[in-house]
């Protein structure tokens, strides 16, 4: 079905594909690549599970097409790490027990990725605010503020 | 206990591999040859199939089969609503009539997703309607459609005291009630879904996202008649339950018979619309009450009735006003109780458990009472409580509960202080006289929880081999940390590192027996079993470090620097993992003893555990918009000995919203020809970010006397206490509008139509 | 399915004329896609830079609520800031919430009470409709098949104070149960736009006539207004609200807005 060529960067990793082209971008994440990393829950673009970057701003990557990441520059939650060493935010969802289940993890992740490099120092009712399409059924969102908040002020910490 | 890392908040194992995106679930592996289950379903709420037009999908690229009720209709799943009519048994997809929309009709099978679902949407069932009933107080009427004629009535089930005796007759005072807890969403954030891989010896292993891998291998082997020994059911991480997830589905079923007959993988994954019109609900209870009560406000008795939603299939949903009914008492001292519940099928998806599953029914109809009686006699919520609170321990209730420990008014007291209750009431007392816009309102909940009310046995066992220990548990963690406290109790007996400690669940091989994880029982049973377990390790590797040492048992002992060996000897000692080592050999053994060092240990316990608390919430009312905010909440909860305290807490917040979610939002809508009204996540809402305030936590501890570890459940205590305070709260934010009762979720529209 | 990806405006109308839905931000149609509806022919368009631009009072229809969040006029912005989540905001553009012309749609109020224009384009030209003739009913509109929507037009001169508020059932990430603009001009002229309580955007010119002879944000007269704006709007009872509530909510946001816009005046 029309296929069309994409050329981008995922991770860090050039990459081009023919791909279909009503193929959505969660699905050329999970299937063409193996990222499974990235969930699939509302498909309605209303719970945040799926959030990847697109040149580092946050798109729902179930209303996403894959097309349309030609020419720009993907980052889905297994690019969070690096070198194997936890991202700050990472380790912050961790040690403020930001998660039960794990399954919208990667969607807060990368929201907050997003937040912290627009806002480097939030107010929590900015963090709550930019976080209101993330849905997690499990924590009731107070440790996931939490996190947030103690991951920007270990990002200003370790920025020189 | 020794050591000991209990009771701290230890980081949790499972978590560095959840925020790497490297948790797997169910739709992440990768299965060569694998085909994708698509699902056709019923869009009428009541109908019969009268043709089931095939042709274009079976034509349709990539499809390899397509299946109606001809070829699987005769298949029905065991009716766990016990007394229920033969005919009530739930096909696992439709042969003759559909009974609510989303009912499966026919099933395409094909070799991607895209073509499966692709072709389901060319399959043109025919259908001839039926009468449609959508509201249980209908369908139990007398001139009410008939979901099943044969059972001769609606009314499925029915349970609860027989008395004609008025528990009521005589009191002072009578508070009267009907009140409606809601058909709700559980909404794991990981939708349903299968694997099922068989092999050419006609086994199947089958991975499916479920909270008993046990229960499901046994209701699937039993539904398909086959033969158990051949069916290995295995869940990886998964997405959240919520008791949604407890019960098979007939898809996943489905997916199970249909690889046997292909000989091929076949997976399915539902998504979000199925999900709210195929994954049970929860909740929708009807409730009528009266309570008698002295002048004084000291409760007389209870008279209780009950009509459940069971929706189109008697499952759990039908029957968990029986454990509603265990809850009736509450934390108060009431003589007598007289509670009578009928589980009433209707055109509408079946329910089943949802986080306390027929408990915070009790607590939210309960505690509304309460408030109500307060008002009543013009007390203060927190002094009616206090009057009524039971206080010695164990006793056992008017319903027959056994209470094995409390200290009600203590959880109570300390609530009222971390959330300022006596500087709040004069807050409310100065916006009331001001006639501020914004009113605030102040609800309290005291609650009991009956955790692990049945099943009350759990297995586990622990391995010692030369290189790690391995720890194997019956229950099954999806977001509750087991990974974490079992390795940490384990650690704990056997005196070694978490980290050199392995924890393996959730598969049918190698997990002998297993009840799983629900009903808040995790911790009690299956934290028994393992400590079971791993004491029964400690004790061979003694029995084989004497024999090695030549000495007797008795003076085998933990050495300070955690090795074991002869008492006052340090340097007799050896590790664990060289004791295991040793007892790989059966030549190293005394008579008798059997190879390996390892251990199982089966836990029974006695009686549910009860554990308590006390939830206050603030709300802010907008008396212009009827706009509800939450905007503190106080949560004291007593479950016993704590373990880790943060994955209790973790319990608690989550609890919290979800309790939260259904007074003040959540609703599952069904108009009256049975079509869903809210079937996405733009129209069914939860809480997000923004509508949960500081949620303060603090416990006491009460042991139980039922467990070797003192502890109590607390998986579902913040969504049963947490409701009523909010609904409280906002019934007392509207006491100067003269509103009495109003049902949730208590939105700005229903608010604003009350007030004004 | 045909599914076309356009990669410049000529591409875009081609597929057009051959009958393709236009897919835009995704928002909504890939909404239906997922739900398993099938549209045969669809052309992306999110690759089409010239829908991109802004000059002026022009906004293009690809334009993304990202950007008008920054960058677009005040009740605008504000309602920019309302729509769904930062991850749809990234997404989400003007055109799109004007070709859906869902009710609710966040945008529409502002569009209303400006009395913007829709930009048409198809093979045979260019063609603009205010909005009130653009928009014609429940999700239905004046746009041809053929047609693309390719920018929506500013006035020249823009009222000097506007605001935006919405009531939704949950505080975040909600369809709008009442959506109301209030702008007031430097004359006093006041325009009032509602959005969820009629089948199209909707202006109560009662009111703003009212308004028109107010300027005390204290004024006794606020309760007329608030009556007249509740009197004016034609809202309907769905699981999501009740009629009552919305004529309610749609007088109350006005009030308040216009007392906002009244006293910005007085400062």
């Amino acid at each position: 079905m029309n296929p069309v060529g994409v050329v981008t960067q995922v991770n860090g990793r050039e990459i081009a594909r023919s791909v279909p082209a009503r193929m959505t971008l969660v699905e050329f994440l999970r299937d063409e690549l193996g990222l499974t990393g990235t969930k699939v829950s509302c498909e309605l673009q209303v719970c945040g599970v799926c959030t990847v970057l697109v040149d580092r701003k946050p798109v729902s990557s179930c209303a996403f097409l894959a097309v349309d990441i030609d020419g720009r520059e993907v980052t889905t939650i297994e690019g969070v790490a690096s070198d194997g060493k936890l991202h700050p935010i990472q380790q912050a969802f961790i040690d403020h027990f930001a998660l039960q289940c794990g399954f919208c993890t990667p969607g807060f992740v990368m929201m907050a990725v997003a937040l912290l490099e627009e806002v480097p120092q939030p107010t929590p009712e900015q963090v709550v605010s930019y976080l209101e399409g993330n849905i997690c059924r499990c924590t009731g969102y107070r440790s996931i503020l939490e996190a947030v908040l103690d991951a920007a002020d270990r990002l200003e910490r370790a920025s020189p | 206990m020794r050591g000991s890392i209990l009771g701290a908040a230890v980081k949790r194992a499972e978590d560095p591999r959840f925020v790497r995106g490297e948790g797997r679930y169910i739709d992440d592996m990768r299965v060569e040859g694998a085909v994708w289950m698509a699902c056709v379903r019923s869009p009428l709420a009541h109908g019969r199939i009268t043709s089931i037009d095939i042709d274009e999908a079976s034509r349709a690229p990539g499809v390899i089969g397509v299946y109606t009720g001809t070829d699987f209709g005769a298949y029905r799943m065991p009716i766990p609503a016990v007394g229920a009519h033969e005919s009530t048994a739930r096909p696992i997809i439709a042969s003759d009539v559909v009974r609510f929309a989303g009912e499966l009709v026919a099933v395409v099978v094909a070799e991607s997703r895209e073509a499966a679902s692709d072709a389901a949407s060319l399959v043109w069932p025919e259908f001839d309607s039926l009468p449609v009933v959508v509201d249980p107080r209908r369908a139990a009427g007398q001139d009410a459609p008939l979901l099943f004629p044969e059972a001769g009535s609606n009314v499925v089930v029915s349970g609860g005291d027989e008395s004609e005796d008025d528990p009521v007759s005589g009191a002072e005072v009578v508070i009267g009630l009907e009140l409606e807890n809601q058909r709700v969403a559980a909404i794991p954030l990981e939708p349903n879904n299968a694997l099922a891989i068989p092999d050419d010896a006609g086994n199947l292993e089958l991975w499916v996202g479920t909270q008993s891998v046990h229960l499901a291998r046994n209701r699937i082997f039993k539904t398909l008649g086959l033969d158990r020994d051949r069916l290995r059911v295995r869940v990886p991480d998964m997405g959240g339950g919520f008791g949604a997830k407890i019960s098979p589905y007939p898809e996943q079923i489905l997916c199970a018979a249909i690889a046997l007959e292909l000989g091929r993988p076949v997976r399915w994954q539902e998504d979000r619309i199925e999900n709210l019109a195929a994954m049970s609900h929860g909740r929708a209870q009807f409730h009528k009450v009266r309570l008698g009560a002295t002048a004084e406000g000291r409760i007389t008795g209870l008279d209780w009735n009950v009509i459940a939603d069971g929706g189109a299939y008697p499952l759990e949903g039908a029957v968990l006003a029986g454990y509603t009914r265990r809850m009736a008492a509450g934390p108060y001292d009431i003589p007598a109780i007289r509670f009578r519940w009928r589980g009433v099928v209707t055109n509408t998806a079946p329910t089943d458990a949802y986080r306390g599953a027929g408990r915070p029914e009790a607590t939210m109809t309960l505690e509304r009472l309460m408030d109500l009686l307060a008002v009543e006699l013009d007390l203060d919520p927190v002094e009616i409580r206090q009057r009524n609170f039971i206080t010695e321990f164990p006793m056992t209730t008017a319903v027959g509960e056994r209470y094995d420990s409390g200290a009600y008014s203590d959880a109570l007291d300390l609530a009222r202080d971390l959330v300022g209750y006596d500087e709040l009431r004069t807050e409310q007392k100065r916006r009331r006289e001001g006639n501020d816009r914004f009113q605030i309102g102040i609800g309290v909940s005291s609650y009991v929880e009956v955790t692990a009310p049945d099943g009350r046995k759990e297995w586990g066992a622990v391995e010692v081999t030369p290189d790690e220990v391995v720890v194997y548990s019956g229950a099954s963690s999806h977001g509750q940390g087991h990974e974490t406290t079992f390795t940490q109790l384990v650690a704990d007996v056997l005196g070694v590192e978490r980290d050199r400690i392995r924890f393996v669940q959730g598969d049918t091989a190698s997990i002998a027996h297993g009840g799983g994880t629900m009903g808040s029982r995790s911790m009690q049973l299956a934290g028994s079993a393992v400590v079971g377990a791993g004491e029964s390790v400690i004790e061979k590797a003694r029995r084989i470090a004497a024999h090695v040492s030549e000495a007797a048992v008795e003076d085998i002992v933990m050495l300070d620097n955690g090795t074991i060996g002869v008492a006052g000897v340090p340097d007799s000692g050896r590790s664990l993992f060289q004791l295991a080592e040793i007892a790989a050999d059966p030549a190293n053994l005394p008579d008798g003893e059997e190879p390996g060092l390892g251990a199982d240990h089966t836990w029974v316990q006695e009686a549910a555990t009860i554990p308590f608390g006390t939830h206050i919430s603030v709300v802010e009312l907008d008396t212009e918009t009827g706009d509800v905010r939450l905007i503190r909440h106080a949560a004291c909860d007593d479950c016993g000995v704590i373990f880790n305290r943060m994955i209790v807490d973790g319990q608690v917040h989550g609890g919290v919203a979800q309790g939260a979610g259904q007074a003040l939002l959540e609703r599952v809508v069904y108009d009256d020809a049975g079509n869903l009204q809210n079937a996405n996540l733009t129209t069914y809402l939860m809480p997000t970010a923004t509508n949960l305030p500081l949620i303060q936590i603090d416990h006491t501890v009460t042991p139980t006397d039922q467990n070797v570890l003192g502890a109590k459940g607390i998986g579902e205590a913040g969504t049963i206490g947490s409701g009523p305070a909010v609904v409280n709260a906002v019934h007392d934010a509207m006491a100067p509008f003269g509103v009495r009762h109003l049902d949730m979720p208590l939105t700005s529209a229903r608010v604003w139509a009350a007030i004004s | 399915m045909d599914f076309v990806v356009a990669t410049d405006l000529e591409e875009a109308l081609d597929a057009l004329g051959r009958g393709a839905l236009p897919l835009a931000g995704g928002t909504d149609l890939m909404v239906g896609v997922n739900a398993g509806q099938r549209p045969d022919n669809v052309v992306a368009l999110r690759r089409v830079r010239e829908l991109r631009q802004r000059n002026g009072q022009r906004i293009g229809a690809g334009v993304t609520w990202r950007v008008i969040e920054d960058e677009g006029p005040r009740a605008l912005a504000q309602a920019a800031r309302t729509v769904g989540s930062p991850q749809i905001r990234n997404a989400g553009t003007l055109g799109g919430n004007v070709g859906t012309a869902s009710p609710a749609g966040d945008g529409l109020p502002f569009l209303a009470a400006v009395d913007a224009e829709i930009e048409l384009t198809s093979r045979e030209g260019v063609r603009t409709l205010r909005w009130d003739e653009f928009f014609t009913g429940v999700k239905e509109t004046a746009r041809r098949t053929d047609e693309l929507i390719t920018a929506v037009v500013l006035p020249a001169a823009l009222p000097g104070r506007q605001e935006f508020a919405k009531i939704g059932v949950r505080n975040a990430m909600v369809i709008a149960t009442v959506a109301c603009v209030v702008t007031r001009a430097d004359d006093g002229t006041t325009t009032v736009a509602l959005g969820s309580v009629a089948p199209t955007p909707i202006r109560i010119p009662e009111a703003e006539e009212l308004a028109k002879t107010l300027s005390d944000p204290g004024s006794a007269a606020l309760d007329e207004f608030q009556h007249l704006v509740a009197a004016g709007v034609r809202p309907i009872t769905d699981h999501r609200s009740t009629e009552e509530y919305r004529r309610h909510g749609a007088g109350v946001l006005a009030r308040r807005l216009l007392t906002r816009c009244l006293r910005e005046g007085a400062a």
